[in-house]
């Protein structure tokens, strides 16, 4: 009996601990998530720390700001306002910073000349790319389109924040810059919020803040474009933007032939250059995401050769002959994802 | 002396040296080595075997739950209290069955015995928590006791085999 | 008390074969607690901003499909064993049914002109972003 009384006693005790211990051992703070759709794709924006509530809302914000701004779809958009005023003379009043993007926008066109142009607009519509009714367009439609096809013919004055387009039924498409210049904004809110970690993804389209929560580099992995559920390769990063274009994923088929959705803007036709995908890592965002079409359509040669006459940027190159070409500055952050994935990897140098 | 004075003082004089231990054992702690949260040699489970081995079970008890509790007035943790009684009780009902066991010497027994306080921690942990999360400690922990089961195991033999009957210390 | 242990001086054959038991249970917890912690994975499938399902796709057994009729473009979701993909989608241009199967938590699948969203969450992530 004794002995009975006793341990019931000890239980009584233990359990009396049970209770005061469960309220401190409830997790660490969980970051704050937004999801949402902008911009023809799906934003995910992850914010760790106090501010990251706040954070993650100023930045859906921002970017819901330049939708509005830049959206070809919707015809109160200034781009929508510079495209109807095409050809009449008008100097379309717009947004500082939206000048600045299409003065931009027209010296990567310099830069790489044939490669990219945001005056494919025309092109993009006869191949059905803008209205999601894909086809192949006719020769006499392709050729009329690519008539209108000419990023000099667009005249920006970031002075007096107005732009203008020469000809008539040409048309300007800032989707090949959108995104990085929303992830831009993004940052740039989250960073006023006080946050200090964050990841941002605009429809693949990565910016990285900080570091993880647990002080290690973010781990950002690059879709195979061969196989849709693998991966080239992780790189560890911190406070840098991933910009990825490759047909893979946007593309329909006629006829048995496969169209991806990144023209060349020389001939009409998807880019067919022996890259499969192409990945550009910067701090800069808006370069990033214009320079992945750009180098896309140029070429693994090109595109080694321009990254060898710069030093902001570093490149993630994945050919059709089954090759992973990584420039020496991500030698480090580099991890081959499968070793058995059928790549082979090489480092570009200087 | 009078055989109940005798066993009052016999019990008092172990609780005393088991407590002892663990403090002792509390400044040198084994975590700083090899971080692994309730990592520790179990010097007071010598205590235990002694009592078992020379004594009773019913002491060995009395001992345990003596320094279990003076141990959390000491460190002033209840917290602690819960951890240290479920692994020392698991422990000494695992040693006493054992230290009967025709096959075994103390190494087994206090091996046997380490590895059953590293559960009770466990289980203590898993219950405070009320999470599963506590177990994934277990594995390693397990794997310790092996080793620190060992040495305490050593020690235990030399002890019970130096200071072989209790009451033949007289004054 | 009478106790055969205590009289003797040096570990016996059984001694090391507890110890081995002791081993062997160490192990078996670990590989026990292992598949548990990795593998556990969810597929949450969001609508226009709301989630419509949580599937836990570790714990299914056989394949399930799912139609979702209420979408602008109504689309069939194959849900497998650790794996999802959008079978079939009425919309216009199949990037979603492109996007194939997907099997790790941080992935998506997007279905733009029905602002669908399929993402996986699990216990282990190997990275924290996908760009592509």
């Amino acid at each position: 009996m004794k002995h009975r009384i006793s341990s019931l006693l000890l239980t009584g005790i233990f359990f009396l601990c049970a209770g005061c211990g469960a309220p401190a051992a409830s997790g660490a703070a969980e970051p704050a998530s937004l999801q949402f759709f902008s911009m023809d794709t799906v934003m995910s924006i992850t914010a760790y720390g106090e501010q990251g509530q706040a954070g993650v809302q100023a930045a859906r914000e921002a970017v819901n700001r330049l939708d509005g701004l830049l959206s070809r779809t919707d015809p109160d958009s200034q781009i929508s306002r510079l495209n109807a005023h095409a050809g009449d003379g008008t100097a379309v009043e717009v947004e500082p910073d939206v000048a600045e993007l299409l003065s931009f926008a027209q010296s990567v066109s310099q830069l790489l000349p044939g490669d990219f142009d945001i005056t494919i607009a025309p092109v993009m519509d006869a191949w059905g790319f803008t209205t999601e009714e894909r086809h192949v367009p006719t020769e006499q439609a392709l050729s009329a389109a690519l008539a209108l096809v000419d990023s000099s013919q667009l005249e920006v004055d970031e002075a007096a924040s107005t732009a203008r387009l020469l000809q008539a039924g040409m048309e300007v498409d800032l989707g090949a810059v959108a995104k990085g210049f929303a992830a831009g904004e993004a940052e740039e809110a989250l960073r006023e919020a006080g946050v200090e970690r964050a990841t941002i993804d605009l429809g693949g389209n990565v910016t990285v803040i900080g570091t993880r929560p647990d002080g290690d580099p973010w781990r950002v992995a690059v879709k195979d474009p061969r196989n849709t559920d693998g991966y080239l390769c992780i790189l560890e990063l911190e406070d840098v933007t991933l910009s990825t274009s490759g047909g893979y994923e946007r593309y329909f088929e006629e006829d048995g032939v496969r169209y991806h959705h990144i023209i060349d803007p020389k001939t009409g036709y998807p880019a067919d250059s022996g890259l499969l995908s192409v990945t550009v890592v910067t701090a800069n965002h808006v370069l990033a995401d214009a320079l992945s079409t750009a180098l896309f359509v140029a070429g693994p040669e090109e595109a080694l050769d321009f990254w060898r006459s710069r030093d902001d940027f570093e490149l993630v190159l994945c050919t059709d002959d089954s090759r992973i070409i990584v420039t020496q500055g991500l030698e480090d952050a580099f991890q081959l994802y499968d070793q058995d994935g059928g790549y082979t990897y090489e480092i570009a140098r200087r | 002396m009078s055989s109940p004075l005798r066993r009052l003082t016999r019990c008092a004089v172990l609780t005393a040296l088991a407590l002892a231990l663990s403090v002792a054992e509390g400044l040198v702690p084994l975590t700083i080595l090899f971080p692994l949260p309730g990592l520790r040699l179990g010097l007071a489970n010598l205590v235990t075997t002694y009592a078992l081995c020379r004594l009773s079970g019913r002491e060995a008890l009395l001992i345990l739950v003596s320094r279990c509790l003076l141990g959390a007035l000491l460190g002033g943790n209840l917290m602690a209290l819960a951890f240290s009684l479920t692994g020392g009780l698991l422990a000494l009902a695992v040693m006493a069955a054992l230290v009967r066991c025709p096959f075994l010497s103390l190494f087994g027994v206090s091996i046997a015995g380490a590895a059953a306080h590293n559960t009770g921690q466990i289980l203590a942990a898993m219950v405070v928590l009320l999470s599963r999360a506590p177990l994934v400690y277990l594995p390693p922990l397990l794997l310790c006791s092996l080793v620190t089961g060992a040495v305490t195991g050593a020690a235990s033999t030399l002890l019970v085999h130096r200071v072989p009957f209790f009451a033949d210390i007289k004054s | 008390m009478r106790s055969p242990a205590a009289d003797r001086r040096r570990p016996t054959l059984w001694d090391g074969l507890l110890a081995l038991l002791v081993a062997a249970a160490a192990a078996a917890l670990f590989f026990f607690l292992r598949p548990a912690e990795s593998n556990f994975l969810t597929a949450s499938i969001v609508l226009d901003g709301e989630t419509i399902g949580t599937y836990d796709l570790t714990g299914l057994t056989e394949p399930v499909t799912l139609t979702v009729d209420q979408a602008d473009y109504p689309l069939t979701i194959r849900l497998e064993p650790g794996r999802v993909c959008i079978g079939e989608s009425a919309c216009p241009s199949q990037d979603c049914v492109h996007t194939g199967w997907i099997s790790r938590a941080g992935e998506q699948i997007i279905c733009l002109p029905n602002r669908l969203v399929i993402s996986l969450t699990g216990g282990q992530q190997e990275f924290d972003a996908v760009t592509g």
